[in-house]
C-alpha cells in the first residue's frame, strides 16, 4: 500500500473537515482558488502541495525542491524549511529575516503562503453549536464548560508540577542551577570573551608595530 | 512447400488472428465487443465492487498516480479508459480554469456512469468527454501534458497500438502513467491472491453485481496481461524515455511512467 497517498488522503480529509465547520472559510477559500502552495519541511521525505479550489486537494509532491520551482506558475508558491522553523513561520514579520538566515527558502507569491497561513489562523469553530447539533443546548453546553474546566486546571497543574519540580531541583536539591545563576554565568562569558578579543588585537597591534 | 511447413504457417497465422480473452482465445475482431459486453454489464455496480474487491486500496493506488503525474494548473489531461471518472475528478480541479482534462473510454455505459458522477459533483466546466478507442486517439499530435491509463490497458486488443498512439498524442515533456494489475513480486502473496481472484472474487461478483462472470474474466484478464519488465519493454517501444515502474502493494498493482522528449 502506498503510504504516502494514505497520508496525503488522511491530511485532506482532516483538512477539508476543519474548513466545513467554519462557514466563514469557503470565503476566504475563494480567494485563493487555483492557488497552489507546495512545503517541502525536512526530515519529512517528500513535499507536500495544497491545492486550492472548492476543496483543498492535497498531493505528496514527487520532485525535488528545484524542480518544482522551475515550473512555478502565477499563483504558485513553493517553500522550504525544517520542523522547527514552522512555529515561526506564524509571525510574518519574522520571514525576511528567516529567509536572510537561511532557515527559510521560499519562491513564488509570498501572498499566496500568507493567505494560506491566514486560511487556518482565522478559523473560528464554534464546538458548542456543533455539539448542540448532535445532542442538545444544555449537554453541548455543560459538555464544552466542563471541558474548558479540565483544561484549565490541568494547564494549571501541569505549571504548578513544573514550578515545583525546578524548585526541588534548584533550592533544594542543588543538582540544577538556578536561571538567573545561568544568565549571570553566560554575561560573565560574554565579558570575558570581550576581553580576550581586545586583548588579542592589542597583541596584534603590538606585532604590527615590531615586525 | 511441404505439408508441415505449411500446417505451421496455418497456425502462426491463426495465431496472429486470435488474441486473449481472460483463458480464451478469441477472434481480435471479437475481443473488444466481448470486452464491451463486460463493462456494460458492471458499469453500474463498478465503483461500488472496486471498493469492495481492494478493501478501499484502489482509492490510494489512484491517488498516488495523480501524485506522480507532475500536473500543473493550465495543462491538458487525458484520461484514457477514465470510467467512472476517479481520476478526472482530481485532474479536473488540479487543472483549473485555465486546464482541461478529457476523460475518454471506449465503453459508452461507463462513459455515462461517469459523466453522470461528475456533473453532481459540479465538474463541468474543463472535463470533455470523449468515446475513443486507445488504439487510434481521436486527438491531434503533441496534444496532451500528461496522460493516465488506469486499469484499462489489459482489455485492450493490441496493447502496443495503443501505447504508440498515446505517444503521437501526447506533447514533448508530456508524460504516460499507466496504472494495472500486474504480478505479485512474493511467491506467497501470489498465492494468496490467486486463491482470492479466483475463488472469492467471481462470488462477490455474484453476490453484488449478480454477474459471477465478468468477475471470472477480470481475474483471467490480470494474469494474461504483461507482467512489470514486459510492459516497460513495450513502452520503450513505443518511444517512450527514462520508462520505470513502481511496485504498488506487492506488485499486485504496478504504476508504469514513460516520457515522451
Amino acid at each position: 500500500m502506498p503510504t504516502s497517498a494514505l497520508i496525503s488522503a488522511t491530511v485532506e480529509t482532516a483538512l477539508n473537515k476543519l474548513l466545513s465547520l467554519d462557514d466563514e472559510s469557503k470565503k476566504r477559500l475563494k480567494g485563493l482558488n487555483g492557488a497552489r502552495l507546495t512545503a517541502f519541511v525536512s526530515p519529512l521525505p517528500y513535499g507536500i502541495t495544497l491545492s486550492f479550489s472548492d476543496r483543498i486537494d492535497v498531493l505528496i509532491e514527487q520532485e525535488s525542491f528545484d524542480d518544482v520551482v522551475t515550473s512555478l506558475g502565477r499563483q504558485d508558491c513553493c517553500i522550504k524549511t525544517s520542523m522547527q522553523t514552522l512555529p515561526a513561520l506564524k509571525e510574518t514579520s519574522q520571514l525576511t529575516r528567516l529567509i536572510q538566515q537561511k532557515q527559510l527558502f521560499l519562491e513564488g507569491e509570498l501572498n499566496i503562503a500568507q493567505q494560506v497561513s491566514g486560511l487556518f489562523q482565522q478559523l473560528d469553530i464554534d464546538i458548542e453549536e456543533l455539539l448542540a447539533k448532535k445532542t442538545n443546548d444544555v449537554v453541548a453546553h455543560q459538555s464544552v464548560k466542563t471541558a474548558k474546566a479540565i483544561h484549565h486546571k490541568s494547564t494549571a497543574a501541569i505549571s504548578s508540577i513544573a514550578r515545583i519540580f525546578g524548585n526541588a531541583l534548584v533550592e533544594e536539591k542543588k543538582v540544577a542551577a538556578h536561571k538567573l545563576a545561568v544568565l549571570h554565568f553566560s554575561d560573565e562569558v560574554n565579558a570575558l570573551r570581550d576581553s580576550t578579543e581586545r586583548l588579542d588585537a592589542r597583541l596584534s597591534a603590538i606585532e604590527e608595530k615590531f615586525k | 512447400m511441404s505439408d508441415n511447413q505449411t500446417s505451421a504457417t496455418q497456425v502462426d497465422n491463426a495465431a496472429e488472428q486470435t488474441t486473449h480473452f481472460g483463458f480464451q482465445q478469441v477472434d481480435k475482431g471479437q475481443k473488444a465487443s466481448l470486452v464491451a459486453n463486460v463493462f456494460d454489464s458492471v458499469a453500474a455496480k463498478y465503483d461500488v465492487m472496486n471498493d469492495l474487491m481492494s478493501m478501499g486500496v484502489h482509492r490510494l493506488w489512484k491517488r498516488f498516480t495523480i501524485d506522480c503525474s507532475g500536473v500543473r494548473a493550465g495543462n491538458k489531461v487525458l484520461d484514457i479508459a477514465g470510467g467512472t471518472g476517479d481520476l478526472t475528478a482530481k485532474f479536473s480541479r488540479l487543472v483549473g480554469p485555465t486546464g482541461r482534462v478529457t476523460l475518454a473510454d471506449i465503453n459508452l455505459s461507463m462513459l455515462k456512469v461517469g459523466r453522470d458522477k461528475l456533473r453532481d459533483r459540479g465538474l463541468v466546466s474543463n472535463i470533455d468527454y470523449v468515446q475513443a478507442d486507445a488504439e487510434a486517439l481521436p486527438f491531434p499530435d503533441n496534444h496532451f501534458d500528461v496522460v493516465t491509463m488506469a486499469f484499462g490497458l489489459r482489455n485492450v486488443t493490441e496493447k502496443q497500438n495503443a501505447l504508440n498512439s498515446i505517444y503521437r498524442v501526447l506533447k514533448p515533456g508530456g508524460r504516460l502513467l499507466v496504472l494495472e494489475f500486474s504480478k505479485p513480486t512474493s511467491e506467497q502473496l501470489s498465492k494468496i491472491y490467486d486463491m482470492y481472484s479466483f475463488h472469492i472474487l467471481p462470488k462477490m461478483g455474484q453476490l453484488v453485481a449478480n454477474d459471477a462472470d465478468s468477475y471470472q474474466y477480470l481475474a483471467e484478464s490480470i494474469r494474461m496481461h504483461p507482467d512489470q519488465e514486459t510492459l516497460k519493454g513495450m513502452f520503450e517501444t513505443a518511444g517512450f524515455e527514462q520508462c520505470d515502474y513502481q511496485n504498488l502493494t506487492g506488485g499486485i498493482v504496478a504504476l508504469h511512467r514513460g516520457y515522451k522528449f
